[in-house]
Formats: C-alpha cells, structure tokens, sequence
C-alpha cells in the first residue's frame, strides 16, 4: 500500500504518463476482480454480469453527464425545471447526427444566447455517486431474479443479462449514441489544486488517486464484511444453501446483499474509469472484458478478495509488459497477439494445477501453516490427559 | 414446555402423494423415531417440518406458532433443527466457523468470546476439540457427522430430527452418537430420530411413529409397534424375515 502511496513521487522514468496509466488501469480491474471475488468466492455466485454492472456505473454518469445541466436561463425549448434561482436542463436525445442534421435544444439556446448566458454541466461527483446507485438497484433486480438459481443457470442468466445490456446500449442509438459511445468530461475538468500544486486536466496524479482510494475504499468495505457475520453466512450460502438455512441463516437477504453490495463497486468503479478515460463505448461490456476480470480472479485466487485485487494489479502490468515484441532466430513474435495466448495458457494451467489460483496458496501457506501441527499437538494433549485416544471416527471414508 | 402439533399434512410430487393427512403431536421432551420403507414419506415430513418444502395442506405449530409457511430460516430460530441424510457440513469453512454459523445467525455477538467459549464447549463434547481449525473438508465422514450434530448444539432448538444419523458409523461413533442423543434429550429438547436400524430405533425411542407411502400407519410405543400386524406386514416384516434379512446389524440397512 505504501509502495502505491508513494508511487507517482518516486517514479520518474520518461514513460511516467503510461505506467500511471496501467496503475490507474490496475486498480480499475483490482476493484473489479476484488468485488466479484467476495461474489463468487465468498458467497459462490458465480456470475458473468459484473462488467454488465460496471457499464451501468459508466453509461449512468456518462447519459448524467450528456443529458442535464444547470442554467441560470431557461432555454424555452429544451425539457426543463426550476431549481432554485435556477433551471434544470434536460438535452433532447439526437443521437450521433448532432454535429451534421440536426442540434440539440441546448446548442440551439447557446446559439440564441450568444454567450450571455454560462450554462454549466452537473457535477462529476454526482453522476459517480448515481451511477453507483444505479448499479445497486439493477443489482437488487437481478439478486431478486437469480434467487433460486444456482452455478451453470446463474452464470447462464447473468451472461445473458450482460448481452442484453450490451445489446440496448447498441441498439439505442438515439440515446446511448450506440457504438460511437459517449464522451464525458475528465474527472476534473478544471484542474485541481492540491497542496498549493495545480493539475491540469490530463495530469495522471488525481485520477490515480481517486482510483487508488476507490480501491482501498472497496477493500476496506471487502474487509469489514468478510470478517463479520456476513462474510461467514455468505461463505455458508457457498457451500450449502439449505443447510445455511436449516440453522437459520437468512439466505434470501444475503444473497441479495452480497449482489447489491459488489454491483455497487462494480458501478462505482465503472463510473470513475469512464470520467478517466473520458469516453465509454458498449465495447467496454463485452464478454471478454469480463472474461479477463473472472481470469484475474481465478488466477490469483477467487476466495480471498485480496489476492483477486493484488493478482489484477500485477496481471495488468504483465499484460502490457508483454505487449514487446522480440525476435527469434530471424521471427518476429508479435506479442501484442501473442501476449494473450500467454495469458490463456497461464490461465489453463492455474486452473489444471492449482484451483485456488496462485496468490491464496502463499497467503494460506502463513496464515494457516500452523494448522496441522497445532491439530496434531491438541490430539497428542487430549490423548495423553485421557490416557486413551477419545477421538472417534478416525476411519471412515476421508473428505 | 415444548409443542408440536401436526394437522392433516398432505404433500404431492405430481402424481405422486407423499403425506396423506399425516397427523401427530409432540408434547414436551420425547424421545421418538420415525421408521418406514423407502419412499415412505419420512424425509419429506422432515423437510416439510424445517419449511423446505410447503405443504400443499395442513398445519403444523410450534409452541403455539404456526409455521408451516415460514421460511426454513425462521423455523430453525423458532425452534426446530435438523440434521440431512446425507452429511453437509461447509466443506471449505473451518470446524469452528461451522459452529459459529447458527449461533451468530441467531444474533448473538462475532466479537466476545461467548460464541467462541460455546463453540469450544460443543467441539470437548463430541472429542473434536483438537480439529478446530481444520476444513470440514478435511474430516473424516464420521467426523462430519458430529459436526451436524455440533451445529444443532449451537442453534439450540427445541425439537431436533436427525435424519439417519447412524448410518455407514462404526460402533464406536455409534457410542458418541447414543450418548448425544441421551444428553440433549436430558436437557428437555424432543428428538425424532429417522433411521432404519431398528436395534437403535428401539434401544432409544419410548414412542414409534411409522409412515407407509405417505400414510401414518402408527403411533405407539416401541413394544406396540412391533406387535403391530399392520407394521409388521408394511415394514418391520415377520421375525423370521427379520432374522433372515439381517435385522439388527448395525452397519446394515434393514431395507
């Protein structure tokens, strides 16, 4: 963490502008892989809806951002509300025609008003903060819907679910500008001043720390639950949904929960990127987007949310680190291709050799090392104050 | 004073009727067991008492509170638990966050020691102590099963059904096993136990209830039953079918 603290002060190398973009872009997956870990580790929902939730975040601040603005005027043609001394202005939608055919209601009232009148765009924290509840609700929604279906169903439904999302987002052109996606404004416009410093608009600091303090955010978020009795109910709903419920756990709630909670750093996440790369297109939900997310995941560990944050930060430093090509013996690799089949093959083997991905085996190596031994010490002292061994059950068919 | 009062429970798979205006009682702490052949309905009653499956009619209440529409969770916190036939313990959670499940689903503190000291209390009981912190995973089937038993201890119900809890057990569990039942029984839970063992069934339970194809064929004691012609022709079958079919051996299924 301090590593990442210090991070933008310390590096100074000519490629500074493109590392900070692969942290900041780290991050953006750590959130996503650590949330969808708690979701499918943890609480064994294993679904291929995340990225769906993700763009729900993004395309709600991005429509937030394109649609209302504030005015001290009133347009008289546009769809609007009094706010105060003020008038909530909402764009009709045009699609992508508005430069060529036809203007928005807004372009036209400027036209009209020939720069008498500032008209200024909602703020950027808001449509973070909508877009999150956004993604909560539709996590709501489809916790609802899944309730009663379990692994290949679920993950069936929540791929479909993410299609379909893709799918309007593609289709309404009108609104949504379809392929061309929507472009909105930085995370901070204006530049920003911080310790007397000023960042412009394209300066990687802000963004990284609005990103790296997302992350830490969700984590601590992650951390909390997974230590309290939520992180230990979800667990039982993983393993056995009706014996979960037979000792009175409650598992319709926590199912819903855990849904609502990682849709929302899902959103959450999404809504940030989106504002830092200033453009959100439906390509951005795409199964392989979220392909990469679930291998993050798998290959660092899906059952500790830290080792998914951890093994996506590193997986998307590998990714673009192999993005150099090399020659041997005369032929070029191509390793802007090549770099993915790496990828899937690492992937193959994780799965093939090592289920619990490559991160939780060294986390549990000092977490849980003591274990065994401490099992067999605690067998040896009862034994010895009983005289004879007490345990029963000592055969029998091994789990 | 513990209450269960089922009325005129009926269940239908399809075509198929389970529960036929299955009727009983249970009042205070009883020790009873419920036989009948395969496909006789028993796990069914079970899953219908826990709230798994809804009856199609029929009631049923628990010290006074209805329940058959609630859902399995709020059964459990009103006061009935059960085990499965077979075992399901969390596999990839420690022994002791498997007992912590019921107690802190109850609502009682993660943070004191209270669950801890409870959970530490049930493990010297059924002699796991030393298996804490081990996966379920890692424990033997034997050991899975006291740790059903363990959970039950930490959601504390009033009435408790164990659904085939001796079998595939070697003698010497069986003994634990024996020895759990007697001691919670003692501290006023009701138990009813499934099992085809009848030299289990008879050595423990002071009352019978027997189901053949959903119907409730009996309701005795364990003396009564056994002279009952009825059961005899549906289940238990004729001594000298008994002897012949192995009754009584304790790794055996009489069915």
């Amino acid at each position: 963490m301090a590593f990442f603290f210090a991070f933008p002060f310390v590096y100074t190398a000519g490629n500074y502008d493109y590392i900070m973009h692969i942290c900041i872009v780290g991050f953006f997956y750590a959130i996503l892989a650590s949330s969808w870990s708690m979701l499918a580790g943890y609480a064994g929902q294993f679904s291929f809806g995340h990225m769906a939730f993700m763009g729900l975040g993004a395309y709600t601040a991005a429509l937030f951002c394109h649609y209302f603005f504030i005015s001290p005027e009133p347009t008289g043609i546009c769809t609007e509300f009094a706010l105060g001394s003020n008038y909530l202005i909402i764009k009709n939608p045009i699609g992508v025609t508005s430069t060529t055919l036809t203007q928005d209601c807004l372009a036209q009232a400027m036209e009209k008003w020939d720069g008498a009148v500032t008209v200024s765009r909602m703020p950027v924290w808001l449509g973070v903060i909508l877009g999150t509840l956004v993604g909560g609700i539709f996590g709501l929604l489809i916790g609802l819907l899944v309730l009663r279906l379990r692994a290949a169903y679920l993950a069936l439904f929540t791929l479909g679910f993410s299609e379909i999302l893709r799918a309007t987002i593609s289709a309404e052109i009108q609104i949504t500008r379809g392929q061309a996606g929507i472009e909105l404004p930085s995370l901070f416009e204006n530049g920003i001043t911080i310790a007397g410093h000023y960042f412009g608009k394209t300066d990687k600091i802000p963004p990284y720390f609005v990103m790296f303090f997302l992350l830490l955010g969700c984590l601590a978020i992650l951390y909390w639950l997974s230590r309290s009795r939520f992180g230990l109910f979800v667990r039982a709903l993983r393993e056995d949904q009706d014996a979960a419920a037979a000792l009175g756990v409650n598992t319709t709630r926590y199912k819903i929960l855990v849904f609502v909670i990682t849709s929302m750093m899902a959103a959450s996440a999404g809504a940030v990127q989106a504002h830092y790369v200033t453009i959100i297109t439906p390509n951005n939900l795409m199964i392989l987007q979220m392909s990469l997310v679930v291998a993050m995941a798998v290959i660092a560990g899906v059952e500790n949310f830290v080792a998914a944050a951890i093994g996506a930060i590193l997986i998307e430093f590998t990714l673009e680190m192999l993005r150099t090509s090399f020659n041997i013996g005369g032929v070029e690799i191509d390793m802007t291709l090549w770099r993915l089949v790496f990828f899937g093959m690492v992937l193959m083997l994780t799965l093939r050799f090592a289920r619990n991905g490559l991160l939780v085996p060294v986390i549990d190596y000092f977490s849980r090392g003591h274990v065994a031994a401490e099992t067999v010490v605690r067998r040896k002292q009862s034994e010895s104050s009983d005289g004879v061994s007490t345990a029963p059950g000592g055969q029998g068919g091994s789990a | 004073m513990i209450e269960l009062e089922v009325a005129r429970l009926n269940k239908r798979f399809g075509g198929n009727h389970v529960l036929k205006d299955v009727s009983f009682e249970i009042n205070g702490a009883e020790m009873i067991g419920l036989i009948g052949p395969n496909g006789a309905g028993k796990t069914t009653l079970t899953n219908v008492l826990d709230g798994a499956v809804k009856p199609n009619s029929g009631t049923v209440y628990l010290n006074g509170k209805r329940i058959d529409q609630l859902p399995p969770f709020e059964i459990a916190k009103t006061g009935l638990g059960r085990t499965f036939q077979v075992t399901r313990s969390f596999r990839r959670m420690t022994v002791l966050e498997n007992l912590y499940v019921p107690a802190l689903a109850l609502g009682k503190s993660h943070t004191g020691n209270e669950v801890k000291e409870q959970a530490l209390e049930v493990l010297e009981f059924l002699t796991m102590e030393h298996l804490r912190n081990e996966y379920a995973r890692a424990l033997s089937g034997g050991q899975q099963k006291l740790l059903e038993l363990g959970r039950l201890l930490m959601l504390d119900p009033d009435i408790i059904i164990l659904d085939e809890p001796f079998a595939g057990v070697h003698p010497k569990l069986m003994e634990v096993i024996y020895d759990y039942i007697r001691r919670v029984n003692s501290r006023g839970k009701a138990m009813i136990i499934i099992s085809h063992q009848m030299d289990s069934i008879f050595a423990l339970c002071e009352r019978l209830l027997v189901l053949n194809y959903g119907d409730l064929i009996a309701d005795d004691t364990p003396e009564a039953v056994k002279n009952d012609p009825v059961v005899i022709e549906a289940y238990l079958g004729t001594t000298e079918d008994r002897s012949g079919s192995g009754q009584g051996d304790e790794t055996g299924q009489s069915q």
